[in-house]
């Protein structure tokens, strides 16, 4: 029994190294976007025109801040290679990218829905792009059931139209109204 | 200054006024009640209802969101055990097992009275403090300001989330994204690639909706293959609403020890309603005769949870108005929509706009009197509120979030930024980078800009920063945060070292 408990025991820390390994090369990652970018931004405010009535021109500030980023994103980055090194290498990361994937699979979704709906909104106006949103939204959240769609469309009516109404007529906020319907 | 303070009540106790803070403190116990909806993302959606409204009607209606927020989310702490916010995860710990007990009613009452004497001691120091701390503060020059600004920063990034490094970039991200834009002091256009899109900046408020609310909401539809411990709620409960009341105030020194910890915790930036919960939990259970009973639904645990993070509220004040340094994200909107209408928040708005600044403290106790009422009247309805489906609420508030970051400017262009801030809100959090830091160095990020630039006019030499007193204090402070916080990690390592090693071993 004890042999038992200690091969689960080293099958679980197993299981967390490689599990950490991987978290450490999604944050490196982040650290070598974030630092190439700071890298380029730093550059860019270098290049701005420094001023003839202070000895800080309006380039100095974001090139300072851009600086300490990358510094900071390369010292991040050393200490996660680190991890990565210490915690056996990387096992897996295709599979537990996947499993990352699939866990936000409704979250990507829902952004891609949200990204399209603010993208037609200019054309299609607030009312009409909400309903949809919200429609879409709730049936996909939710799961399609004769139940789910009934109880959708009432709540993406009361939330899209509604809300445009409450919002112009009582705290005089206008919402897009849509280039196919500016009229 | 008592013109200033019958200006200030005139304006809070107008009847439209206190309509829309009943109204506001409804919306902030159902929003907290929710559970992973947090206050901020409360106020954050109260924002542009407000912007219609008279500068402290606005404040008083958030700060009645606010206050009822951190009521809220007692609710869901107290009777599923989930904390409705994160600023209640002490909460759960003997709210919920009273509540599992049979004593949900008393768990709920216990923590609305901690919650309402919470606020008004905090209240009370604020209104104490905040002056006398705003006439210190109007001597200081640009040094002092910008090694302030730094100090809040690092202090915040030492404190939140699980890692120094990762609250430090996440700080500096936000000071970033303050430069883009149109420059503090010349109106220099910078870092907008000639687009638009980036020409006028990025608007802070757009900013907080992305990184806090978007991001949150994309969490909550995140399926991790397990339902979260959903208790009945019981139909029968009995609150014994003033029979707790006394047993509240029968242990005073619990509820001004948790509420002076609150006060203080808010007072330091970036510190919130979350540590000062779980810290007023722990003193009173270290100080307990019976620490061994604090997690099997000890009163005194629900009592010193709720005041702790009840506190916070007022605290988190003090800076703001005082120095006009935001100590939450929640501070950081309530400024900022002070902001939208004009007003510069800092130690001269006690002065210049008095009645404002004691409007505020006067909307702060009717605020908790409202909170305290509206909970005794009608908690019943609001247990109703924690089975309403994702499917609702979820895409409700993004459509909300979208009016609120929309009604700022009138901009579609802004909604574009709206899902790209977003997006990188959702990584960022994904990756547990901590957000606060982030945001407040968006809204930090031109004031510590504006001082350093001032400083250097008046004086090129950069050792002013280290030899005038105020200002070298302030940049040792920010250095040792920074050194006690790798200190206290490298600590936890090497505790954790031999453990790892002796697996590792077998």
């Amino acid at each position: 029994m004890t042999v038992k408990v200690t091969e689960a025991a080293a099958a679980d820390t197993g299981v967390s190294a490689a599990s950490r390994a991987r978290t450490e090369l999604a944050r490196l990652i982040s650290y070598i976007v974030f630092g190439g970018v700071s890298v380029v931004l730093s550059s860019m405010a270098a290049g701005l025109p420094t001023s003839r009535w202070e000895p800080l021109g309006a380039g100095t500030f974001p090139k300072l801040v851009f600086a300490l980023l990358a510094v900071l994103c390369l010292i991040a980055a050393v200490r996660s290679i680190i991890e990565i090194v210490r915690a056996g290498g990387l096992e897996g990361v295709g599979a537990a990218f996947t499993q990352w994937l699939y866990v936000r699979r409704v979250a990507i979704g829902l952004f891609v829905l949200f990204a399209v709906y603010l993208g037609v909104m200019p054309w299609t106006g607030f009312s009409l792009a909400s309903f949809v949103f919200l429609l879409i939204a709730q049936l996909m959240i939710a799961g399609v059931s004769r139940r789910t769609v009934i109880q959708s469309i009432i709540a993406a009516l009361i939330f899209s139209v509604g809300l445009n109404l409450l919002f112009a007529e009582v705290f005089n906020v206008f919402l897009p109204r849509g280039v196919l319907f500016a009229g | 200054m008592l013109d200033a303070f019958l200006a200030g009540a005139h304006q809070v106790f107008a009847f439209d006024t206190l309509t829309y803070m009943l109204i506001g403190s409804v919306a902030g116990i159902i929003a907290a009640a929710i559970p992973g909806f947090t206050v901020t993302m409360a106020i954050i959606l109260t924002l542009p209802l407000t912007f219609a409204m008279e500068p402290l009607q606005g404040v008083s209606v958030m700060l009645s969101v606010y206050v009822g927020g951190y009521t809220g989310g007692l609710i869901s702490a107290a009777l599923l055990g989930i904390p409705g916010t994160p600023s209640s995860v002490a909460t759960t710990f003997d709210a919920f097992p009273m509540a599992r007990k049979g004593e949900p009613g008393r768990a709920l009452s216990l923590g609305i009275w901690a919650s309402f004497f919470g606020t008004v001691i905090s209240t009370i120091v604020l209104i104490v403090a905040a002056p006398p701390l705003a006439l210190i503060a109007v001597k200081l020059g640009p040094w002092e300001y910008f090694a302030l600004i730094v100090f809040a920063l690092t202090i915040v990034a030492s404190l939140v989330g699980n890692s120094l490094i990762r609250g430090l970039i996440a700080g500096v991200i936000g000071l970033g994204i303050a430069t883009i834009g149109p420059d503090p002091m010349m109106g220099k256009s910078r870092l907008t690639f000639d687009t638009d899109l980036l020409m006028p900046g990025l608007p802070f408020l757009v900013v907080l909706i992305g990184i806090f609310a978007i991001s949150q909401l994309l969490s909550e539809v995140e399926i991790h293959g397990k339902k979260t411990n959903q208790a009945l709620i019981p139909d029968v409960i009995d609150f014994k609403t003033w029979k707790v009341m006394r047993e509240v105030l029968m242990a005073p020194v619990n509820l001004f020890r948790s509420s002076m910890i609150g006060v203080l915790i808010g007072a330091l930036p970036g510190a919130g309603g979350s540590i000062a919960n779980l810290l007023a939990y722990d003193q009173a259970k270290r100080s307990s005769k019976n620490p061994e009973k604090f997690g099997e639904g000890c009163a005194d645990g629900v009592v010193a949870s709720e005041a702790g993070n009840s506190a916070t509220a007022g605290g988190g004040l003090i800076p703001m108005i005082a120095l006009g340094i935001p100590g939450s994200a929640v501070d950081a909107i309530l400024m900022a929509s002070l902001m939208v209408h004009g007003i510069s928040v800092g130690p001269r708005l006690i002065m210049d706009h008095a009645d404002l600044a004691y409007g505020m403290f006067i909307a702060m106790i009717v605020s908790s009197l409202m909170m305290l009422v509206v909970c005794v009247a009608s908690m019943r309805l609001f247990l109703r509120v924690t089975d309403i489906p994702k499917q609702f609420i979820v895409p409700t508030v993004i459509i909300c979030c979208v009016i609120g970051a929309f009604a700022l400017n009138n901009r579609v262009t802004d909604l574009y930024l709206l899902g790209i801030i977003g997006l990188v809100g959702y990584g960022l959090k994904s990756l547990d980078y901590p957000l606060a830091p982030l945001v407040l160095g968006v809204i930090l990020g031109p004031i510590a800009e504006t001082n350093l630039r001032r400083a250097l006019m008046s004086d090129p030499d950069w050792t002013t920063f280290f030899t005038r007193p105020i200002s070298a204090i302030l940049l040792a402070a920010a250095l040792l945060s920074v050194i006690f916080s790798v200190r206290s990690i490298l600590k936890m390592r090497k505790k954790n070292r031999p453990a790892t090693d002796e697996q590792d071993g077998d």
